[in-house]
């Protein structure tokens, strides 16, 4: 275990990444490993998960870096073009040789990464946001090599949950809007037949294009059903348009929104007013220190709640990626790495928090041998074989300033609750 | 070094691809005056084509037939040309703008379809379960990209002296008389509409090639494969190249191809850490700016049409 001279010296987070390769070079760290992201930059909700995991990246190195070397993150945008993003992701592979490469975002972007450049070089992949069960299948048929891991826990969490708040408020009748991707037809999909377990009755189930300037007839085929209760399985800039719409044609202001809507983006363009019968749901922080320091970190570090999609689900890719990276030792290749992710996420070791003390405690448990419990931003995450976690819940309502939960759901009581409803 | 060779095996690969698609867009646009806004579909047709008919059943939608490989990336053709030719029919008639128009909704009408109909593409999470043919033999790695590549060239190559054989022979002069005058080929007593339909179909099964191969390069296509930028990609290819010239086509294809990716890994290099954000955004700029340059300065592109009066000045070439 290296000694680290420097830890003092890169408090300051803003120019971390600076002063510490400064100082990396000038004494006992002389080395940098690359490791690669490919996260659309160019589009206006991806930006702050390539920030987040940057964030990451600075604590790392603040904390002495991964197996005695700085951590270099070299962005690339996927313009979320699948082109794009396959082509930067073989060229960080191939020209910058890196063993671990975080994203996609979209699923239709993250897929052909993995089959023709992550899986048949050798490469781990650590997706934040990919949604699509088709990972899951891919999973199952061997064809990831154990290379494929995603934070994001699979839409069957957060359908189940949103169908409890319906159960819950008392809702008989439920119309769903949701995106029109392979997030939102999955998550359709899931919460519907959910919504049937429990005896609701789905009245429409609307699919909402991107970028269309009116949503009219799609919220007035919703509107005909005459439901209780919206379910809103859409991002903040088609969900602000078409709740818009659904309020002013008389909708009702019962509302259940899927993580995706957790923006203050959204809650401006709504009017808070509106949004006094709106219950979001999303999968939840556990109730330890590391999730709250997540929060007063982001919060320091950017200014801000950490309100957009997929913000703690990049933090906790990234902190989980590099902690297995530590766990594999130096020149790790990506299936080394890979197969480290457990010793890091065991729910029976050592807890250790999701920020840069939390890293270097993980250090010295893992120079040991043992394991430790990475207690992150979504949760005490844990993989399944097929790189999916499952987390806890939270149902939470907008504020004035934010966000406030409603209720919080244990893992066990997600799982016992998703039993309940086979 | 092996790791540069390896990318520039797997970039030649994919410019290769495009190229084919530029080409059949060539002979619409440069040699016939054609003006297809929807390359994407014909493209697309090529792509889920191949995949369905080539790829392993799976359980949520059709196909999975595990043709044999050549049948498949020909039956993907053939599904591009059908395409082509029911759109041909519908709306060959329209000149210009109004036919960019059309074409281009019947893309965007493609992208959706493929995007909702689950039992026919798999919805929008894609289609999987395609094995890449030969893989056992080769494995996966940069052995079977130097195979792919190869054959990918030879099929550039086969279809650009195809394309060069068709615009020298008479068919091709009335081709370009048609773009330059439809009357006036008309009073020489040729049928204008019937060779439109065949430029605009023979063009679209060039374009169905290449998305069949493009499928089968990645194993996976979804929507977001055949979105209305991939159109723009390939015309900002064929124009900075130059209509009607194939070489300028196949040389656009690269070119283009290149400073798309070549921008965004330079940015990601040299780019300070505070801009690394933003690399993105400005690549859309760089990207725009190139072309914007190449219309206001060099609208011929940079292989002009070499146009050819008779077969005596030929001989040469």
């Amino acid at each position: 275990m290296m000694k680290q001279k420097s830890g003092r010296l890169a408090t300051k987070l803003s120019t971390a990444i600076g002063l510490a390769m400064i100082a990396g070079t000038a004494a006992a760290q002389d080395c940098t490993t690359r490791i690669g992201a490919v996260l659309p930059t160019s589009v206006d909700w991806g930006r702050p998960i390539a920030e987040t995991a940057q964030f990451v990246v600075e604590q790392v190195n603040e904390a002495g870096g991964v197996a005695g070397c700085q951590i270099e993150m070299v962005l690339r945008d996927t313009q979320v073009d699948p082109k794009v993003g396959v082509d930067a992701a073989k060229a960080l592979v191939e020209l910058d040789g890196v063993q671990l490469l975080l994203g996609a975002v979209s699923s239709g972007v993250s897929m052909p990464i993995l089959t023709s450049v992550t899986v048949p070089g050798n490469v781990m992949q650590m997706s934040c946001c990919s949604s699509s069960t088709a990972f899951t299948k891919l999973a199952e048929e061997g064809k990831t090599g154990g290379l494929w891991f995603r934070t994001f826990a699979t839409t069957g969490v957060q359908a189940a949950v949103g169908a409890k708040v319906a159960s819950d408020q008392g809702y008989k009748s439920v119309a769903i809007l949701y995106k029109n991707d392979d997030w939102g037809q999955d998550l359709n999909k899931l919460i519907a037949a959910d919504f049937a377990a429990l005896g609701i009755e789905v009245t429409a189930e609307v699919a909402i294009n991107d970028g269309q300037p009116s949503y009219r007839a799609e919220v007035t085929s919703a509107l005909a059903g005459n439901p209780d209760a919206l379910y809103l399985g859409l991002y903040p800039n088609e969900g602000t348009a078409a709740v818009r719409e659904w309020l002013s044609l008389g909708g009702t202001q019962n509302m259940i929104m899927a993580n995706s809507l957790k923006s203050d983006e959204f809650r401006e363009n709504v009017g808070l007013q509106y949004l006094g019968n709106a219950l979001g749901t999303d999968t939840a922080s556990p109730r330890v220190a590391s999730a709250d320091a997540f929060v007063a970190l982001y919060k320091e570090r950017f200014g801000g709640e950490p309100n957009g999609p997929g913000l703690s689900n990049s933090y906790d890719a990234t902190m989980i990626a590099l902690l297995a990276m530590e766990a594999a030792g130096k020149d790790a290749t990506g299936e080394q790495i890979a197969a480290e992710v457990a010793r890091v996420t065991d729910p029976n070791g050592t807890p250790v928090t999701a920020d840069a003390s939390g890293f270097a405690a993980a250090r010295d448990v893992l120079a040991e041998g043992g394991s430790v419990m990475y207690q992150g931003a979504t949760g005490n995450v844990r993989f399944d074989a097929n790189g999916d976690v499952s987390a806890p819940a939270v149902v939470w309502k907008f504020t004035e300033s934010g966000t406030e939960e409603v209720e919080y759901l244990s893992l066990t009581q997600v799982d016992d609750f998703i039993a309940s409803l086979k | 070094m092996i790791g540069v060779i390896s990318y520039l095996v797997f970039f030649a690969t994919v410019a290769s691809i495009l190229a084919i698609a530029v080409l059949g867009l060539n002979l619409q646009w440069g040699n016939t005056g054609l003006f297809n806004g929807g390359v994407v579909a014909f493209f697309g047709a090529g792509a889920y084509g191949t995949l369905l008919l080539g790829g392993t059943p799976q359980g949520d939608h059709i196909g999975g037939f595990g043709l044999f490989y050549p049948l498949a990336l020909l039956g993907g053709m053939a599904a591009a040309g059908l395409l082509a030719w029911v759109v041909g029919i519908l709306t060959l008639r329209l000149r210009h703008d109004y036919l960019a128009i059309s074409t281009f909704g019947v893309a965007v009408a493609f992208e959706n379809l493929m995007r909702n109909a689950e039992g026919l593409s798999g919805g929008a999470k894609g289609l999987r379960g395609f094995e890449r043919p030969m893989r056992e033999g080769l494995g996966d790695g940069f052995l079977y990209n130097i195979v792919f590549l190869v054959v990918v060239l030879l099929l550039l190559w086969a279809t650009y002296r195809f394309l060069e054989t068709l615009v020298g022979s008479p068919f091709g002069r009335l081709l370009r008389a048609i773009r330059e005058d439809e009357t006036a080929a008309r009073s020489l007593g040729k049928s204008p509409s019937r060779c439109r339909l065949t430029a605009f179909v023979t063009g679209s099964i060039i374009m169905g090639l290449a998305g069949g191969l493009y499928g089968t390069f990645y194993a996976f296509v979804s929507p977001q494969d055949v979105l209305p930028t991939l159109t723009f990609q390939i015309w900002a290819m064929l124009i900075v190249g130059g209509a009607g010239n194939n070489k300028g086509a196949v040389f656009g294809a690269f070119l283009i191809w290149a400073a798309w990716t070549v921008s965004g890994w330079a940015l990601s290099r040299f780019a300070p850490i505070e801009a690394q954000l933003y690399t993105g955004s400005i690549q859309y700029v760089m990207i725009g700016l190139v072309i914007v340059g190449m219309l206001l300065w060099r609208p011929q592109g940079l292989f002009p049409e070499r146009l050819v009066v008779s077969q005596s000045s030929r001989k040469k070439a």
